[in-house]
Formats: C-alpha cells, structure tokens, sequence
C-alpha cells in the first residue's frame, strides 16, 4: 500500500517534469519561428533570475518589486473574495432551502452572472471613489456566482433521507441546520469557494490593468509599456503558478471536508 | 418448547405484564385516505382504511410492491398526513412526527458524517432536553451496548455492513423510548442469516421494555411477519388499496424460531397468508 503510494507518486512527479519539457521545447519552438520576437525560455529565465534577486525593492509608486505586486494582488483578492463568500455562502443557504426564495432570486443570479465583472469597474468607482476599492468590488462581484450557485445546489440537494431524520426526531431549526444542512452542503460550498478563487485570480489582472497603482496586473501592462517582453512571460508563470497553488489548496480543503472519503 | 435453545428463550420470556396490559388502544387509524396530486391527477394511494392496534402489539403490514403499506404507515409516523380520516397515536390526533413514535427508515437514514454514537446521541439530544449531558450519554452507550456496537461505536456508517447500521438505526429509535415503534422494511436488504439475528435482537429490545411499546411494521416477507407479529394485516394491491385481511397470529411467546417451523398453526396462517397474497402458485395453475 504505501510503496504502491511512493511508486505513484514518483511516476506523478515524472510525468509532471515531462509536461514543463514539452512547454519549454513548445516555447522554444515559438521563440525560433518568430525569429526571436518572442523571448525564449533562456532569456526569459535571465529576467526571472533578475527579478527575483530583489523582489520586494520599493522605489516609489511605480517601481516596485515582482513580490510587492503579487502580494498586493492577492491581498486584493483575498480581500474581494472573502467579501463575497459573506455574502453569497449565506444567501446561497436561504435559496437553497427555500422554493420560494429560489425562485426569487434565481433569475436575477442568471442575469447577472454572464456580466463579465469589470462592467462593474465603473459603477466601483463611482461608489468607492478610489480604483483600489473598485478592484476589490469587481473581485468580490466575481466571486459571488459561483460560491451562491454551489451552495444553493447544495443545499436544495439534501436528499429526504437526512431530512426526514430532522422531523423524525424533532430537530430544531439550529440542529438541523448544524447538523444536517451545513455538514451536506459543506462540500458543495467548498467546490463554489474553489471555482470562485479561480475566477478572481484570472479577473485581478484585467481588473489591476484598468486601475493601475500596484499590483501583478499592473506589472503586465507596465511591462508592455517597457517593451519588456521577458517581464511579461515571467509575470504569465507566476500568474499560472499562484493560480495552481490556489486551487491546490482549495483542492486539499474539499478533501478534508468530505467525508465520504474518510 | 425446547428446551435447548435456552438462548433463545431467555431473550424471549414468557411476561404475563404484557397481557395484563395489551386492553388500551395505542393506535386508531379511523377512515383513512391518502391521495396525492400528481400532473397525470389525483392519485390514491390507500383508502377506507380503518385499523385499531393494542398497546403493546406487533403489527405487520404486508402487501406487494407499491401496496401503499409504507405510505398508511407514514400516516402514523407523521410524514403523511391523511387527505380524508384521522389517525389517533397516543390519544392525540396525528398532526407530524413526534418522539413519542420513533421510526426505523427502510434505508437506515443515518447521517454519513456522524459516527454511530453521534448519529444516536443527535436524536437522544434533540428529543431528551431537559435531560443533563451525563444522563443522555448514559442513553446512548447503553443502547450501543443493547445492539453489541461498542466496539464500532466511533465508526462511521459508511464503514459498517447492513446489519450493523440496521442495528444503529434500531437503537436510535429505542433510545428516545417512544411508546410506538414503526419500522418500514427494516429487514428487506439483509440476508437471510443477519434477518435471523435481527429479529431475536428485536424481540429482545421490545422484553426488556416489558413488552410495552407497540410496534407496527411493514414488510413483505411472511415468515417475518408471523414470527414477529401478533396480527398480520393483509393489503390488497394498490393503487387505492384497502385492507384484504387482517390475520390474528396467536402463537405463543416465547416463540423459538427453529421450533415454530413445525407448529401446525405456524403452517395455517403461513398457508393462508401465501392464498392472500398470490393467486398463482406454479406454472401450470
């Protein structure tokens, strides 16, 4: 059993070095067709070198380091984020457990879900009167859809089984929704929060290319202006990394919250 | 009755209490009705169903498939409300479950992420309120040891064969002691060895209380029916199904599974039973 596990996961760590050598050969690949006007992985990996030998400089408003940029990026999304799971884990719980109140609030949720979230940017300003409040405002606008479906599903989805224990032996209220509610839909309110995550991370670059200031947004287009090619692939790893990692851990929190699994 | 299977005996003895005690009515069903509204129409399930039953009574519902039996026994539990009639639990009229009527589910209805204490422990806690915590987790252990799950005690259902969540589900429903006990197919997905076991666990519970609860249960294995019960009721098919036949089953307790295979009366209602139920009984009839 557990050499079977470290066998596993060798092989998983084999296959995942295989698939960066493809990307890089890809890479490459590109770096010669465009006869150079893509940065290749080498220089690419010089800048990243560069970047990282001083990550947290701060030389004014405009010129900071790569590490200052991605933790006032996460900072905003985590701010966003968690603005938003307050509302929507809540909301999602009344739509889920009442007919009415699905059918009430469904349709708005249908409408506004396909917006894309930097519509919203505009009406952030106006209310916030600051682009750092908008950022989070679009942030927490995006990751309201996913965590409020999730959770609604969940919820609606608790089968008679569970419930009837609730009425046959007369639950109250807060014993069936400590009991029975929110442990069922624990899981389903997790795959929300992971989907949600996700979302906000892709739209904090749009989001901090609008607004400005700092952040890893914002060094992507700085970079653009700068002409700095190898900035903006080295910014594009680390996006795709952070992103991995966040949706690691969310991955990691669902697994310990099922409990079918255990 | 023989004497060797003294095991038997003992968790089956002989308890003139209950006698004394079975003139009450613990369960009138008065005129029941119970249809439901479908978008093909108004679909019957039972009708004209009227059924007294004694405190202390074993009641079986049998019928086929679809026979409604579940559904006039949700009427007492409370999950069903009758769309005509009434059903007295109790001296109440039955408006919704209530603990003094515990519920065994057909699919043991435990809560997959509570282990079998927690699972037990949650109903004796929601129904026992004014009891301290000492007194409600001197409850649950001593029902976990009635059903022999001590060991399996922090064990989540998922980990646990049928028969053993089976036995969860029985003493979750001993352990608020409600004067009636319903239970709807409790032993209809275990084999034929654990059924066995089940019932002699069943019988044992319902001694110790002195024969007191009355318990109505739906099934649609014979043997079960007769060796558990003192009255079988019969149900014709469904829908609108009505009362066939009820069947007094007066056998003698202690009954010992082994021995009641031979006793002309076990044979007669065991005949007349299968004559009720089915119409065929080869290819050639």
């Amino acid at each position: 059993m557990n050499s079977f596990s470290l066998k596993n996961s060798i092989s998983n760590a084999l296959y995942f070095i295989g698939s960066m050598l493809v990307l890089i050969g890809l890479w490459q690949l590109v770096t010669i067709l465009t006869k150079n006007e893509i940065p290749g992985p080498v220089a690419t990996w010089q800048v990243f070198m560069e970047l990282m030998s001083e990550p947290f400089y701060d030389r004014g408003p405009n010129d900071k380091g790569i590490g200052n940029q991605l933790v006032s990026s996460l900072i905003r999304v985590f701010s966003g984020f968690g603005a938003g799971s307050i509302v929507a884990i809540p909301l999602g719980l009344l739509m889920g457990s009442s007919k009415t109140g699905m059918k009430l609030l469904n349709p708005i949720v249908q409408i506004l879900r396909p917006v894309s979230p930097l519509a919203w940017f505009p009406l952030g300003l106006l209310a916030f009167k600051a682009a750092e409040g908008a950022t989070i405002f679009i942030i927490m606008i995006t990751s309201l859809w996913p965590t409020l479906i999730n959770t609604a599903f969940g919820v609606a989805s608790i089968p008679d089984d569970h419930k009837n224990v609730g009425k046959a032996f007369g639950f109250s209220t807060w014993k069936y929704i400590t009991k029975i509610m929110l442990p069922y839909s624990i899981p389903h309110i997790i795959t929300g929060l992971r989907l949600s995550i996700g979302v906000a991370w892709m739209v904090i670059v749009a989001g901090e290319m609008l607004s400005g200031g700092v952040g890893i947004g914002f060094f992507v287009w700085d970079s653009w202006n700068a002409l700095s090619l190898e900035r903006i692939l080295v910014a594009i790893l680390i996006i795709g990394t952070v992103g991995l990692l966040l949706d690691k851990g969310f991955n990691a929190l669902q697994n310990a919250f099922s409990y079918n699994q255990k | 009755m023989n004497t060797s299977n003294k095991s038997l005996n003992l968790v089956d003895s002989a308890n003139d209490f209950h006698k004394i005690n079975s003139r009450e009515t613990a369960i009138s069903i008065n005129n029941v009705e119970v249809s439901f509204s479908t978008p093909k129409g108004k679909f019957t399930a039972v009708k004209d169903i009227s059924l007294d039953i004694k405190r202390g009574e074993i009641i079986s519902l049998i019928g086929h498939s679809g026979c409604g039996k579940s559904t006039l026994m949700n009427t007492i539990s409370g999950m069903v409300l009758p769309t005509s009639g009434e059903v007295i639990a109790n001296d109440k009229v039955v408006k919704g479950p209530g603990p003094d009527r515990g519920i065994v589910f057909q699919n043991y209805s435990l809560l997959p992420w509570m282990s079998v204490y927690k699972n037990i422990f949650v109903a004796v806690d929601s129904v026992f309120k004014n009891k301290s915590t000492d007194e409600k987790h001197a409850i649950v252990n001593h029902y976990i040891e009635m059903v022999n799950l001590t060991s399996h005690k922090d064990k989540l259902p998922s980990q646990l064969s049928g028969g053993m969540k089976q036995r969860v589900a029985i003493a979750r429903a001993f352990a608020i002691n409600p004067s009636i006990l319903l239970l709807d197919e409790p032993f209809g997905a275990l084999d034929a060895l654990t059924k066995g076991s089940m019932h002699i666990e069943l019988l044992k519970l319902w001694n110790l209380d002195n024969r007191n609860k009355t318990i109505v249960m739906v099934t649609h294995d014979i043997e079960e029916a007769i060796f558990l019960s003192d009255k079988v009721v019969v149900m014709n098919n469904g829908p609108a199904a009505t009362i066939k036949k009820i069947v007094d089953v007066n056998l003698e307790r202690p009954r010992n599974k082994k021995a009641i295979a031979h006793d002309p009366e076990y044979i007669r209602i065991h005949d007349e039973l299968l004559g009720l139920l089915f119409d065929k009984f080869s290819i050639e009839d």
